[in-house]
């Protein structure tokens, strides 16, 4: 295979990934707000931070409000990370992949971009709102379950995979790192009253909340949502599952000792948290730190597949 | 709908589908019967499906604009354009035979030269053609074969005959959208392939692979890649589609290294892997900046040093585009008497070369009524349709050839045939059609059943170009019907 065309439908892999889950995102944030005692504006803020995104979005609104977060999040133009243009980007890679990929997942890839243009107008009433981002999970899911059932198990299958659950594993660590800073707050007295509620919808975004109480058997608490989300190994978005899952696929591609390394580490060191030395309100700290060291997987990944030394003959 | 088609009038010309104002030909009888019998509402909906359906598969061309680069859905009519077997199996003919004569003539005249020699075509008309390339004396590509994949475009007038008029051998496009508007059809109007037995086109890749890996005839699974010049190309969708649905790997340039051993290679996750056959989508100016242009950065350093070496096969091959002139294709009747010995099946369209003073001295006196074409220009661009033009055209367009008369050719203005066609305003009413069979040569010599037809959907207008107005509908080649069985 190609090394362009790996890196091409690694990233689309990666950018449908983060579309279905900046959709998550915003879909948990909303629900979460409205079980708070105090809507208090400033909360929205997080889902700038967690992207990093503040200075971004200051220079282009002057208030923080609901309104222009989700312009900001969703249909931005300007923004690299609004949901809009990471689909489009998820979009021209599918488009420039199409000779590896299905058809019906091109289409789809296509058909999503379509009713999420079409439906740009809904992001300011949170109803239609909601429902929009429910209809783009659903069609996310749909392109993942059409990549699962038409694609040969062959290399750019491995780099879907890879991709996917590299961002995944970043996303997830995201919205971890955004509930903890919610717990943490200074003025959240009244959140932790809440917190219950608070990680109980977390783990609902993360279609978690069956598995979590199939698995623990009892009620949602911080800790142990955080215990699940992180180290479980049998639930496909818990951090260790995606980067255990990615071991996989690198076995399949050539020479692979490199990244198996780091990938092994960064596990060892996943598997190894534990809520009772971390407090949930320190737990964005961890999450900090393991979204560099994923960084770290994304690049040796690129060097070694995308970009490597070709020797001319 | 019979309401909307009674108002229906071909006017003066040739009509593919009605052979009367109101009364089909044999051969579509049962089609425009049915279109009639539709209800109004019934024939917008399936209109409207198409649309989505278009839309929804991101069948797309690309417009270039000051504005940025559009992407478009593909304008897709409805109604097929139906051609009888019989009619059908004497144009097929008349291509191979012509595809068969210009591919001879390439091999000639970068060899012997025999047909110069021969006072058949003068050494400058050669000379002048924009596609001849001294770097490509005195090779001979596998099988004697330069233009691999040829779309020749066809036209009718108004007596009903079908001439060529012109041989596209650079890197034609249109095939893609050949093969969805079948595809389209069959999902929004299934009900009427029952009606008439059509020739399948859905083959087209398969053909094409075969044909490419024939120009390896040393190997048994040739490698075979498409080169696209990239995703801002207008022909993307095509290259994509191509690719997919006969298996090729598709790249592009920077994708491709020449080894010091003269061989292509790509650039793979496992490292460099050699590359057997090239269906290149890129310009000959393009291919190789070692070579033609410098400044190219779509094509790929050395890749002619490869090809002369036989160590890659590249389809069409470099310089085949000598043929694709309008000033030689005034010759292709000769060539084809000279090299087969056979009369041409298809006539050409009458052609004045400007470069013979008599002839310009008629289209300057007739320029009014003539469509005067430069050599080398496709796509409608740089020409004159003499019967639309202003006075002042007219006069700014004597002045270009009279400084520049060998470049040039006229033809009359053809009477070209009509077709009912979905208008919004106008209805069902005619609108003016070519059609652009794809013909494939390697070991053997395949032609399209049919091809794409397009078609002009600004009333009056004889553009049929995608990129100005121009749409296209499915094509059938379809069993012919004796008035018996068109009773029964």
């Amino acid at each position: 295979m190609l090394s362009r065309v790996g890196e091409r439908i690694y990233w689309m892999a990666r950018y449908l990934e983060r579309v279905e889950d900046i959709a998550r995102l915003i879909n948990v944030h909303t629900v979460l707000l409205m079980d708070l005692p105090e809507q208090d504006e400033i909360n929205w803020f997080t889902l700038i931070k967690i992207f990093n995104n503040e200075a971004a979005y200051l220079e282009q609104f002057e208030h923080v409000d609901e309104k222009n977060i989700m312009s900001f999040l969703v249909a931005d133009l300007t923004n690299p990370s609004s949901l809009i243009n990471v689909l489009s980007q998820a979009r021209e890679n599918a488009r420039t992949s199409l000779d590896v990929l299905p058809e019906e997942a091109w289409e789809q890839i296509n058909e999503l971009s379509l009713m999420v243009k079409a439906s740009l107008s809904a992001i300011g009433n949170r109803r239609r709102r909601q429902n929009m981002l429910l209809k783009i999970m659903e069609r996310c899911q749909c392109i993942s379950g059409i990549i699962d059932n038409h694609m040969s198990r062959n290399f750019a299958y491995d780099f879907t995979q890879i991709g996917k659950h590299i961002e995944r594993a970043d996303m997830t660590s995201r919205i971890l790192e955004m509930t903890s800073l919610l717990a943490s707050d200074t003025r959240g007295e009244q959140v932790r009253l809440h917190e219950g509620i608070l990680w109980a919808n977390l783990l609902k975004a993360l279609s978690a909340q069956q598995m979590y109480l199939y698995e623990k058997r009892t009620s949602v608490s911080a800790d142990k949502a955080l215990d699940f989300l992180i180290t479980d190994r049998s639930f496909p978005r818990s951090l260790c599952f995606s980067l255990a899952i990615i071991s996989n696929y690198f076995n399949y591609l050539p020479d692979p000792s490199e990244p198996i390394a780091l990938q092994e580490q960064i596990l060892k060191n996943l598997s190894a948290y534990n809520p009772s030395i971390i407090p949930a309100a320190d737990a964005h700290i961890f999450m900090d730190a393991f979204q560099v060291r994923l960084a770290e997987l994304h690049q040796i990944v690129s060097d070694k597949w995308f970009h490597p030394d070709f020797a001319t003959i | 709908m019979r309401e909307v088609w009674n108002e229906y009038t071909p006017g003066e010309f040739y009509d593919e589908l009605m052979s009367t104002q109101q009364q089909p030909h044999l051969f579509s009888f049962k089609l425009v019967e049915h279109l009639q019998s539709m209800k109004k509402k019934t024939f917008a909906r399936r209109v409207r499906e198409s649309e989505i359906e278009m839309r929804e598969r991101g069948i797309t061309f690309t417009v270039y604009s000051d504005a940025g680069n559009i992407d478009r859905a593909w304008p897709f009519d409805i109604i097929p354009r139906v051609i009888p077997k019989s009619e059908w199996d004497s144009i097929e003919m008349g291509l191979k035979q012509r595809n068969i004569a210009l591919n001879k003539f390439i091999q000639d005249i970068y060899n012997d030269g025999q047909i110069i020699k021969d006072g058949i075509i003068p050494e400058e008309v050669v000379m002048q053609s924009k596609g001849y390339r001294t770097a490509c004396k005195g090779i001979t590509p596998a099988h004697g074969v330069w233009a691999n994949i040829c779309g020749s475009d066809l036209v009718r007038d108004d007596n009903g005959v079908m001439y060529v008029l012109e041989d596209n051998l650079r890197v034609p496009s249109g095939v893609a959208y050949m093969l969805e508007n079948r595809k389209t059809t069959k999902r929004v109007l299934p009900e009427i392939f029952a009606l008439h037995n059509v020739r399948p086109v859905s083959d087209y890749p398969a053909h094409l692979e075969r044909m490419l890996a024939s120009l390896r005839p040393d190997l048994d699974n040739p490698t075979i890649v498409l080169l696209t010049p990239g995703v801002y190309n207008s022909a993307y969708y095509e290259h994509a589609f191509l690719a997919q649905q006969a298996g090729f790997v598709l790249l592009e340039g920077q994708d491709l290294v020449v080894g010091k051993d003269d061989f292509v290679y790509m650039k793979t996750i496992h490292g460099l892997e050699r590359v057997d056959v090239i269906y290149r989508r890129i310009d000959d100016d393009f291919i190789d900046p070692e070579v033609f242009r410098e400044d190219s950065t779509l094509g790929v350093p050395g890749i002619m040093r490869a090809w002369k070496a036989g160590k890659v096969a590249i389809a069409n091959a470099p310089g085949c585009g000598v043929a694709d002139d309008k000033v030689i294709y005034a010759y292709v009747p000769e060539m084809i008497r000279y090299y087969l010995n056979e009369e041409p099946i298809l006539p050409n369209v009458p052609t004045r070369l400007c470069r013979n003073k008599n002839e310009l001295e008629y289209v300057l006196e007739h320029l009014a009524e003539l469509v005067v074409k430069p050599a080398n220009e496709s796509g409608g661009y740089g020409m004159l349709v003499g019967p639309h033009a202003s006075t002042e055209q007219l006069e700014a367009f004597r002045n270009v050839l009279l400084a520049n008369p060998t470049n040039y050719i006229a033809q009359p203005t053809l009477k070209l045939s009509v077709t009912p066609t979905n208008c919004d305003q106008d209805g069902i009413a005619a609108r003016h059609v070519d059609l652009r069979p794809f013909i494939l040569s390697g070991s053997k010599t395949y032609v399209t059943p049919g091809g794409l037809t397009r078609v002009a959907l600004v009333k009056g207008s004889l553009v049929v170009n995608s990129s100005q107005g121009g749409g296209s509908k499915d094509t059938w080649i379809v069993d012919d019907v004796t008035g018996n069985e068109g009773d029964a």
